[in-house]
């Protein structure tokens, strides 16, 4: 017979955790701390930084959410979640330890083998921040495997800034070339948030090595349009250009088609897909 | 491969063979079409020689309409555990089984789905030649002859049938059944055979040019037809329901008034409707009718080749019977080709 | 134990029966009753508190008279939550069929004459969110007892209720239908809200859309399909109207433009 009919692992069933801490980082955008519930521990749940997984709440539903925390800080799941709707809605009236349902992780993450040695250029728009905090803490974390690190992070207003009081803090550190902008009311921050548009950050952005630098967006769909022309300037290669991108998701295996682009479903290929991916599939970004 | 015979007067025998198997699924009539049904009495199973296609395709077994994937509580998801029958379902037309098959590599790849998986372990297929109607045009998808993906596949050539086996649960079957299916097969069938083939063939009619669609996808993505149809489109979502390689479907979390439990269940789903691709603040990467129209044909006649080599219509016409507005395959390949 | 939501059901003009097909859930009544805390509910109960703050208040009816529409305003004031319940609330129902034609009291005079009416004075009949700020809605005429549950359910959890934005057309395949208008007969299921699971095309009967118009409703292709098949524009307009409400009437000079 031509057709072996193999099950896999159950992907949709949930395992439950339970939340260990919380707080707002902007006002409609909260920060948790999750860990498997005792009967869960066995499961060694490894992630990429990019990487995402669906939460399941008890009657409300379920939905995909970046991982915020990295791989090289196990056993603690960190997300940062903003109020939108119903299932989000009710994320936010969770409290210290009440249980959530979590599976995945899911998509591709970045491709971390391929950026090991590299100079890397991160820009973040808003609660993009949230998927590059992961990418951020795994190339702190392992920083003498990496080249170059800068971050170029934009927010609305200080108020919106994500992790605000940690990035702060690193506008002191030597290891990385941070800078914080905000589109408007920088006051009171004027020595360490610039006003305007992120794609204004980029004249900090000098002395690039095309052949050695990959850089990695994620934020607002508006956004990468304009951030990817400004990288393009410096003459990066396509496929070093990479851009984490989001869609409406149900599985998050590939079959309930929601987020099927071309050929490419987001929640397998992608998040994370390069520039040349973006000019050989339309409606990208 | 194994070629049997069953003798028109013996059909009426097939019923107690297969039931033996499981429950009996076949085409009967509703209105001027024809639908999947569960037989039971033995004379209600009839090989009509005229059925080409169902309403709904096979899929309606594999993956059904509303399907309860979890139960929950508060602090627990939990898979159901059901009792699948096992299903026999005769008739299925060779554009089907080439659905079927395509199916079966959309659910195993990169990820397997056990829910599908499930099910498709438990149907047998037994299929079924039949000539053409003015809508079908399998023979231009490449999928109207089968070489795999059935149980056992019948022809009619008369007096008749010739019985393909095709796998070991078909073997199964005529083994049990080998009073009525006979190993006597001689070879002048082979003219019988060459010229049923040959008839089939000359009866397809519909003619619908696929060649170089693919690329005429890409560089007709900007034509104005594209919004024409859209503003003809009513988004009713019944070309996917009734495509047989169309295979979205939405979930749903319901919990019981008054109980700490609740299921998750899965729907079908159209990318024809307007939440298809609607994310959080409103952002809808899929505004359009004609956007999502390009979509499903992005879908059907270019995006499968990439994954698997070959386009997912197989040709099967249902979507030029079933929209109201005519907007199906043949339309789009027309508009396209200028 | 958690305290539980209190809810009001309130009837305005229409059929009641959003009310009955609710109290027609006999089994499920019971769980309403013990998972929330009815202040009101005159179809059902007879010890009512018409001056209860309430949690969630489920709206019933269109509104008809200045004195319902006090009354509704006052429910406002007093609900939490407030969710238009059925096709009256909703859109205005039949009720509503002729809304907007400017004919409203030429109508009414061919019915009641001169009559003087000192307490509920009449009006013409509009769904509430005319008037008040809707936070949910449950559709339907009357709704389905699944649908209505469910939504029930949700609302009771503390979530609104969300429904996919697909029409009849989806149930109606999912029951494996042949599509009624291929056969010429005049349905509305592609412009109308789903969740009824298709009763009518089921009984080979076309869909009258008394579940409401859905958001991506395609009425101009619809208009100009149902022409081609050979009926007249007043036919077609005057179903459309039937459960159109106020919605339709935004859209009823163009699609008189394009049947011309
Ligand atoms: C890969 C990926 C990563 C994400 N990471 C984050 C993150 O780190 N933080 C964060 O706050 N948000 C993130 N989102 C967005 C988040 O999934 C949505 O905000 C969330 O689904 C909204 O659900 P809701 O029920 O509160 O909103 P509603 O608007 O009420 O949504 C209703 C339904 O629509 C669906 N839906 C709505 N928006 C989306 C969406 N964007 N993607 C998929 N389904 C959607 C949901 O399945 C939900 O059932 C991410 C989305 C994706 C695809
Ligand atoms: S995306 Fe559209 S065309 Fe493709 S399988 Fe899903 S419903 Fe069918
Ligand atoms: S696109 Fe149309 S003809 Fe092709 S398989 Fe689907 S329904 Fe059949
Ligand atoms: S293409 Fe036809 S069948 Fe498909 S949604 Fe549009 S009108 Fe309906
Ligand atoms: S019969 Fe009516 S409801 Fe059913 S598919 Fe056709 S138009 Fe839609
Ligand atoms: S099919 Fe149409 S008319 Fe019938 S119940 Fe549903 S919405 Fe109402
Ligand atoms: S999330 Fe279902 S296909 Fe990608």
């Amino acid at each position: 017979m031509k057709y072996e009919y193999k099950k896999g692992p159950e992907l949709y069933t949930p395992i439950m955790m339970r939340i260990i801490s919380k707080r707002d980082l902007t006002p409609d955008v909260r920060f948790f701390q999750i860990v498997p519930k005792e009967e869960f521990k066995h499961l060694d749940l490894d992630y990429k930084p990019g990487q995402f997984m669906m939460l399941s709440l008890f009657g409300s539903g379920e939905a995909p959410f970046s991982i915020s925390s990295s791989p090289t800080r196990k056993g603690i799941f960190e997300f940062a979640i903003r109020k939108t709707g119903k299932i989000t809605n009710k994320i936010f009236e969770l409290k210290d330890g009440d249980q959530l349902g979590l599976r995945g992780p899911f998509g591709n993450g970045f491709p971390i083998e391929k950026m090991l040695g590299k100079d890397i250029v991160i820009v973040a728009g808003g609660l993009g921040a949230a998927p590059l905090r992961s990418l951020l803490l795994y190339i702190l974390d392992n920083r003498e495997l990496f080249g170059r690190l800068i971050y170029l992070y934009g927010a609305k207003n200080p108020q919106e800034m994500l992790y605000r009081p940690d990035f702060f803090e690193m506008l002191e550190s030597d290891q990385l070339e941070l800078y914080l902008t905000v589109d408007k009311g920088n006051e009171g921050f004027e020595d360490k948030i610039e006003e305007g548009m992120v794609t204004h950050l980029f004249k900090y952005v000098n002395d690039i090595d095309p052949k050695n630098t990959i850089a990695c967006v994620c934020g607002p769909p508006v956004m990468y349009k304009f951030v990817v022309n400004e990288i393009l300037k410096y003459n990066l290669e396509k496929h070093n250009i990479l851009v984490n991108l989001e869609r409406r998701m149900k599985c998050g295996t590939g079959k309930c088609g929601h987020c099927i682009i071309d050929y490419r479903y987001t929640c397998i290929d992608g998040p994370v897909f390069t520039y040349w991916d973006v000019i050989h599939m339309r409606e990208l970004i | 491969m194994r070629v049997l015979k069953l003798s028109k007067k013996d059909e009426n025998k097939l019923y107690d063979v297969l039931i033996k198997f499981g429950e009996v699924w076949a085409p009967v009539p509703k209105g001027s079409r024809y639908v999947f049904d569960k037989i039971e009495k033995k004379e209600d199973l009839i090989m009509y020689n005229e059925f080409i296609r169902t309403i709904l395709p096979i899929k309606k077994f594999l993956m059904p309409q509303e399907l309860n994937i979890l139960n929950f509580k508060p602090s627990k998801y939990e898979k159901p555990k059901v009792d699948i029958p096992t299903r026999v379902i005769v008739g299925v037309p060779p554009c089907e089984i080439h659905a079927l098959n395509i199916l079966d590599k959309f659910y195993t790849t990169d990820f397997v789905d056990n829910y599908y998986m499930e099910r498709r372990e438990k149907v047998i297929i037994i299929g079924k030649s039949s000539l053409p109607d003015e809508y079908l045009f399998s023979h231009k998808t490449n999928t109207s002859i089968v070489e795999e993906g059935y149980d056992l596949f019948f022809i009619d050539l008369g007096d008749y049938y010739l019985v393909w086996v095709g796998s070991e649960k078909g073997d199964d079957i005529v083994r049990l059944g080998s009073d009525i299916f006979s190993e006597d097969v001689p070879v002048d069938v082979a003219k019988d055979f060459v010229a049923y083939r040959e008839k089939r063939r000359k009866a397809f009619t519909k003619d619908i040019d696929l060649e170089g669609v693919t690329d005429l996808m890409e560089l007709m993505y900007d034509a104005d037809f594209w919004d024409e149809f859209g503003e003809k489109c009513l988004s009713c979502g019944q070309c996917t329901m009734v495509c047989p390689t169309c295979t979205c479907f939405n979930v749903i979390d319901e919990i019981e008034l008054n109980k700490d439990e609740g299921h998750r269940r899965r729907y079908w789903d159209s990318c024809m409707f307007k939440d298809y691709s609607l994310v959080a603040g409103q952002h809808n990467f899929r505004e359009s009718r004609a956007e999502r129209l390009k979509l499903w044909y992005t879908h059907k006649l270019k995006a499968f080749i990439g994954h698997f080599g070959s386009p997912s219509c197989v040709g099967c016409g249902r979507c030029i019977i079933t929209c109201p507005v005519d907007i199906n395959v043949e339309t789009v390949v027309e508009k396209l080709k200028g | 134990m958690k305290k539980k939501p209190t809810l009001g059901i309130y009837g305005f003009t229409g059929c009641a029966g959003c009310q009955l097909s609710l109290l027609d859930c006999e089994d499920e009544l019971i769980d309403l009753f013990s998972a929330a805390d009815i202040k009101v509910f005159y179809e059902a109960m007879s010890n009512n508190d018409d001056e209860a703050l309430v949690d969630i208040a489920l709206v019933e009816g269109s509104i008809n008279t200045n004195k319902q529409l006090d009354e509704l305003k006052e429910i406002r004031e007093k609900a939490k939550v407030l969710v238009a319940f059925g096709s009256c609330a909703n859109h205005g129902c039949v009720q509503a069929m002729a809304l907007g034609d400017g004919k409203w009291e030429q109508r009414f005079k061919q019915v009641y004459g001169d009559a003087k009416f000192t307490v509920a004075i009449p009006r013409e009949a509009q769904p509430i969110h005319k008037f008040v700020k809707v936070d949910a809605f449950i559709p339907g005429c009357p709704p389905s007892k699944i649908q209505m549950l469910r939504a029930i359910t949700q609302l009771l959890f503390g979530n609104k209720p969300t429904y996919t934005n697909s029409p009849v057309c989806l149930e109606c395949k999912f029951r494996e239908n042949e599509c009624l208008l291929n056969d010429g007969k005049l349905c509305l299921g592609p412009l109308t809200m789903g969740g009824c699971t298709a009763p009518c095309p089921t009984h080979n009967t076309p869909c009258i859309g008394c579940w409401g118009i859905i958001e991506e409703a395609n009425h101009i292709a619809e208009l100009k399909l149902l022409k081609e098949k050979g009926f007249k524009t007043e036919e077609i307009i005057r179903r459309f109207r039937m459960f159109g409400g106020s919605e339709i009437v935004e859209k009823i000079e163009k699609l008189l433009e394009v049947a011309k």
